[in-house]
């Protein structure tokens, strides 16, 4: 037994309001201080806008609004940029963010998975007013 | 007519291709068998050889080509055995088409005699389909001309935009922090020169001061000289001659600082001037001649009238006008569409033609010229030209227009409607002088290219389809405008003018606008995304759009100019944002979106385009008649009304309203007061002795407020009153007074 080499995952821990969530370490790709957001006029309320970032936008989600998460205060604003296939997106956190390890059997709770995440997140195209447009 | 020069050297580089194709081919045939995937590779290559060459008119090129493709087509086909043998006759053929490539890259043009036994020889296995043995010829391929070229992907050169645009945002944040730093100089430079100044008048001051019998020298180095040999100092002297030095060397190095950062904002200038003839260059790498477009696309349609028996005549001007290679790609298809149109449809006949006293060739002429940075291509035909007439007709039956709605639009506007999707909905319809379908997809592949489509026709005389385009896709030419303390930015190409909010006070209410004899429907950018439209800004910009000929407007808060600008798409997670169609990023780093006119109004278009024929239907939830002389009240009370699924009649005088109430169910009478021919008061005072309409609802409508007027018409029989101007609230409370909108959900 003591020779086992134990198999760990990696995660990033983030909260907003009173609750941490938890997110593969893999995805997460930098983590930015908020200082001016630019709201996207016309998106659901989750976005709350985006940041630009090197020349490109990053739109920022609140989870807050997706969860209904009460907020107590807005003390240290975070944004966990992640990588969905290629897209970033951000992640408002209420803290800043950090990194855990768990043996690779435990099963973890209030575990987000980014792919699933961004797919029930991203604006969906309106499906109506879209007959002419495509065709041949 | 485009440089022949150019057209060869893109023949040469094409050519270079399917040779090559050709030659992989071969390879696979011997080495890996007939497959007839390989065969069809190099038929198609040959085919496509064939009618590069026959462009440039080289036509021994075509012939040979033109014999391979006979003969790979037999092969094809298995009418001649698919055997090895043959492919020595082939690289005989190759073989002759390369000496040709290589004399028309030394020498423009085909020298040699074509080796007509070859051609023979290809005939006579074609037609006797059997393989005839040909002498052993070398293996060896003459080798290709050298062209001083290479062929880059697209995408490279995407990506070359992609790292240029970030320069440019780059290179504006640092412009603008050389800015702030030369404030500061200036800044630093101002206060020094006041410091050296106080410190000059203080010891000049001090310096005619007598001095004080207490004062001690305490300096060593003046001390050991007596009075007589030195002039008097003290400290102060000293400290104000020291300070002063020191103000000095500080103003020394302000000045190199102000100079250096003269010279800084000169280089910055010098690098913004290269970054733009980088960007040029760059762009003008993917352009390529619009003749060569146009000369593949008359060929094709030479093709299409001889096939309908049909002569025409096609002229080309501007050819050697270049447009970006995506652009050039997507042209192709609308162009070859309204083309084939015009010889189906427009051209007549020979014998017609004569018979009006038209020449019996037909006419098409293509006019391509540079209008800034875009490209205006006309396509002229002296054809059957639109009858407007039937265009009306159409677009009344399909329920496209209103009569009421075509009373107001001119015959360009009219016309337009032929780009609806829907006009027209088969491939035979053809409208006795007009064009078939499919005019909206032309118009959809034009929209794509950020471009603009008019037509203009007078019958039996001419067709005129103006496509505006953009030269090139990547840099857009953009009107920055505010919006709710927010910037945006739009493509100004279906700009066609911005007014001022002041000639025209009440759009904010009306959402309606008369310029130049035109009602311009008007949105509220405000109040199209944002929910609270808090303060209302005075300043105001109406910018008027014109989509081939239909006209709508946006009013926003203030316009901050124009850019031009590469738009960055907002990604998948947003993309979801159809009324964007992408951003654009401020020299401060700010996002604009940049929004699509189209889709903005887009429900607008469907309205008109969907807006079924069910007259009478009974969807409505009530039926309304307005009378009022001003076409606007009538436009915006309609559409308001309509908008609460209300039938709407609208009469412009009370002679007219009573003959509507002839012929018309009607729940409830809207009435302006003065109208010419009968007015308001009048039309009361008929309703009320009509005694089918004893109880018929009867709101009256005015501008004239007084109690007087108003206790009038209550006493001729009115219901309610409302003044002008009105806002939708007290429409929709009056109206569920009198039960008419009593199911309403809004």
């Amino acid at each position: 037994m003591s020779e086992e080499i134990r198999e760990e995952k990696h995660f990033c821990v983030f909260g907003i309001g009173e609750r941490e969530f938890l997110i593969p370490k893999e995805s997460v790709i930098q983590v930015l201080d908020i200082t001016k957001i630019f709201p996207i006029p016309g998106s659901p309320d989750y976005i709350v806008g985006a940041l630009p970032v090197r020349g490109k936008i990053i739109p920022a989600i609140d989870l807050a609004k997706v969860y209904n998460i009460e907020r107590i205060n807005y003390s240290e604003n975070k944004l966990l940029v992640l990588d969905v296939e290629g897209e970033k997106i951000g992640i408002l956190s209420d803290i800043t963010p950090f990194f855990v390890s768990f043996d690779k059997e435990i099963v973890v709770d209030d575990y987000l998975d980014p792919k699933k995440l961004y797919e029930e997140l991203k604006i969906k195209q309106p499906s109506s007013n879209k007959t002419n447009e495509n065709l041949p | 007519m485009i440089d022949q020069t150019e057209l060869i050297k893109y023949f040469l580089l094409e050519s270079e291709d399917y040779i090559n194709t050709l030659l992989e081919g071969l390879e696979d045939l011997e080495n890996k068998g007939f497959s007839q995937e390989t065969l069809e590779a190099i038929y198609r290559a040959t085919h496509t050889l064939k009618g590069s060459a026959s462009i440039v008119k080289f036509n021994k090129i075509a012939t040979l080509a033109h014999k391979l493709e006979d003969l790979f087509e037999a092969i094809i086909n298995h009418e001649i055995q698919q055997d090895t043998s043959i492919i020595n006759l082939v690289r005989r053929v190759v073989n002759s088409m390369i000496n040709f490539i290589n004399e028309v890259s030394q020498y423009n043009e085909e020298k040699s005699e074509l080796d007509s036994n070859i051609v023979n020889l290809i005939d006579e296995i074609i037609e006797k389909k059997i393989i005839l043995q040909t002498e052993e010829s070398q293996d060896i391929y003459a080798p290709l001309p050298m062209i001083n070229s290479v062929r880059v992907e697209l995408g490279l050169i995407d990506s070359l935009f992609d790292i240029l645009g970030e320069i440019i945002v780059q290179k504006n944040i640092i412009s603008d922090r050389e800015k702030e730093l030369r404030n500061l100089v200036e800044d630093i430079l101002k206060s020094g020169k006041k410091l050296f100044n106080e410190i000059i008048s203080f010891s000049d001051r001090y310096w005619l001061a007598p001095l004080g019998e207490k004062t001690k020298v305490l300096d060593t180095f003046f001390t050991d000289f007596s009075d007589l040999e030195f002039d008097r100092y003290d400290e102060y002297h000293i400290f104000t001659r020291k300070i002063a030095e020191i103000t000095n060397d500080i103003n020394e190095g302000l000045n190199e600082l102000i100079s250096f950062s003269e010279n800084l904002s000169s280089n910055f200038k010098t690098l913004g001037k290269e970054i733009i003839t980088l960007k040029d260059s760059l762009l003008s790498i993917r352009m390529l001649p619009i003749g060569r477009l146009l000369n593949k696309i008359s060929e094709a349609i030479k093709d299409t009238a001889n096939n309908l028996g049909k002569q025409i005549n096609i002229e080309i001007k501007g050819g050697d006008i270049k447009i970006d290679k995506p652009v050039f790609d997507l042209l192709y298809e609308p162009l070859i569409h309204i083309l084939r149109n015009a010889i189906d449809h427009g051209i007549e006949t020979p014998e017609n033609r004569l018979s009006i006293g038209k020449p019996a060739k037909g006419n098409i002429k293509l006019l391509v010229r540079k209008e800034g940075k875009y490209v205006v291509i006309s396509i002229t035909d002296d054809g059957k030209g639109i009858d407007i007439d039937r265009v009306k007709e159409i677009a009344l039956s399909r329920g496209l227009l209103t009569q009421e709605q075509m009373h107001y639009m001119n015959n360009e506007e009219i016309l337009s409607y032929i780009f609806v999707p829907g006009f027209s909905t088969s491939e035979d319809v053809d409208f006795q002088s007009g064009r078939g379908m499919g005019l909206n997809i032309v118009k959809t592949s034009i929209t794509k290219l950020k471009g603009t489509i008019e037509v203009y026709s007078e019958l039996h005389k001419y067709t005129t389809f103006l496509i505006k385009i953009p030269q090139s896709l990547s840099i857009t030419n953009l009107l920055i405008f505010r919006s709710s303390d927010l910037e945006f930015a739009v493509p100004i190409n279906y700009i066609e003018e911005i007014l001022t909010i002041e000639d025209f006070p009440d759009v904010k209410s009306e959402k309606l606008i008369n310029h130049k004899n035109r009602f311009i429907t008007v949105k509220v950018f405000s109040e199209l995304y944002f929910s609270s439209n808090g303060k209302h800004s005075e300043k105001g910009y109406i910018i008027i759009f014109n989509f081939s000929g239909i006209r709508k407007a946006l009013l926003v808060d203030d316009i901050l100019g124009q850019e031009e600008v590469a738009i960055y798409p907002l990604g998948k997670f947003l993309e979801g944002l159809t009324q964007y169609i992408g951003y654009v990023l401020s020299a401060q780093g700010t996002p604009r979106f940049v929004i699509d006119p189209v889709k903005i109004f887009e429900e607008e278009f469907v309205f008109t385009i969907s807006k079924p024929l069910t007259f009478e239907s009974t969807a409505y939830i009530g039926t309304v008649l307005i009378v009022d002389d001003s076409i606007s009240v009538r436009r915006s009370l309609q559409t308001l009304l309509e908008a609460k699924n209300l039938k709407v009649y609208a009469a412009k005088d009370g002679l007219e309203a009573l003959n509507i109430l002839e012929e018309k169910t009607v729940d409830i009478v809207i009435t302006d007061l003065e109208m010419p021919v009968m007015h308001g008061y009048e039309l009361i005072n008929r309703i009320r002795k009509d005694i089918r309409f004893k109880d018929l609802p009867i709101i009256v409508l005015t501008s004239r407020g007084t109690k007087k007027h108003q206790e009038k018409a209550i006493d001729l029989g009115a219901d309610g009153f409302l003044v002008k101007p009105f806002d939708e609230k007290t429409i929709t409370e009056l109206l569920s007074n009198f039960q008419i909108l009593k199911n309403q959900i809004y």
